[in-house]
């Protein structure tokens, strides 16, 4: 009885943990700037249609979602990232 | 004098493979309008995400300098008359070159850290989540 209680609370916590407030993971790393050279973390913040990607799905605080709008489409000018499509 | 940051994308075929060539064209441009270049790299010949002037293929060089603001467009106004260079951006950076070459260093660091603890975590995830499947059967029973 104990231990399915035990299991039955391991897994209540396990499924709160998904739903947890995030919090911004730029304003977690302490970085000043987002920078508009590294391909790889802009990648990341679009959606498969090179899409920014929205602050409800990436987390991102207001300061720096304005930040990596700007990141974004300086490279996108340059053409490191696609307008559009993949 | 302010500093700047600059990028320029360079047509690769324009001078053969001679891309020491290439690199000169756009140095001797920010010497001719004053540019005290701090950092002068150039990236790899990469693939364009869309194509531009019909080059699918490009050189992308950046540079770091300090001109006076006066002589900003016509850096630009030279640029666009170029024709090895496909495409320019030259943005006034906020801080100095030094805090400012600190600041990306620091950046490239934390994303990497954060994406190798991402990783960690979902490669801990599955784990678990392997385990509460089984949990999840026995706690039915």
């Amino acid at each position: 009885m104990r231990e399915k209680r035990e299991k039955r609370e391991k897994r209540d916590k396990k499924k709160f943990k998904r739903f947890q407030a995030r919090t911004c993971r730029f304003e977690r790393m302490g970085v000043e700037l987002i920078d508009w050279k590294d391909v790889a973390t802009l990648q990341r913040l679009c959606t498969g249609q090179s899409m920014v990607l929205a602050r409800k799905r990436s987390g991102t605080s207001a300061l720096f979602q304005r930040k990596v709008k700007e990141a974004i489409k300086r490279a996108r000018f340059m053409a490191l990232i696609p307008y559009e499509g993949s | 004098m302010y500093p700047y940051e600059a990028m320029f994308l360079v047509d690769p075929v324009k001078h053969g493979e001679d891309a020491a060539a290439t690199e000169k064209v756009v140095s001797a441009l920010l010497e001719k309008h004053g540019a005290k270049v701090t950092r002068f790299e150039k990236w790899d010949d990469r693939k364009l995400a869309y194509d531009i002037k019909g080059h699918k293929r490009g050189i992308y060089l950046l540079a770091l300098f300090e001109m006076p603001g006066a002589n900003l467009a016509s850096l630009r106004g030279d640029c666009e008359l170029n024709e090895t260079i496909l495409r320019q951006l030259i943005l006034r950076l906020d801080t100095d070159i030094p805090t400012y070459l600190e600041q990306c260093a620091k950046y490239q660091e934390k994303t990497r850290e954060e994406l190798e603890s991402r990783r960690a975590a979902r490669r801990e995830d599955e784990e678990q989540g392997e385990e509460g499947i089984e949990d999840f059967a026995s706690v039915q029973e």
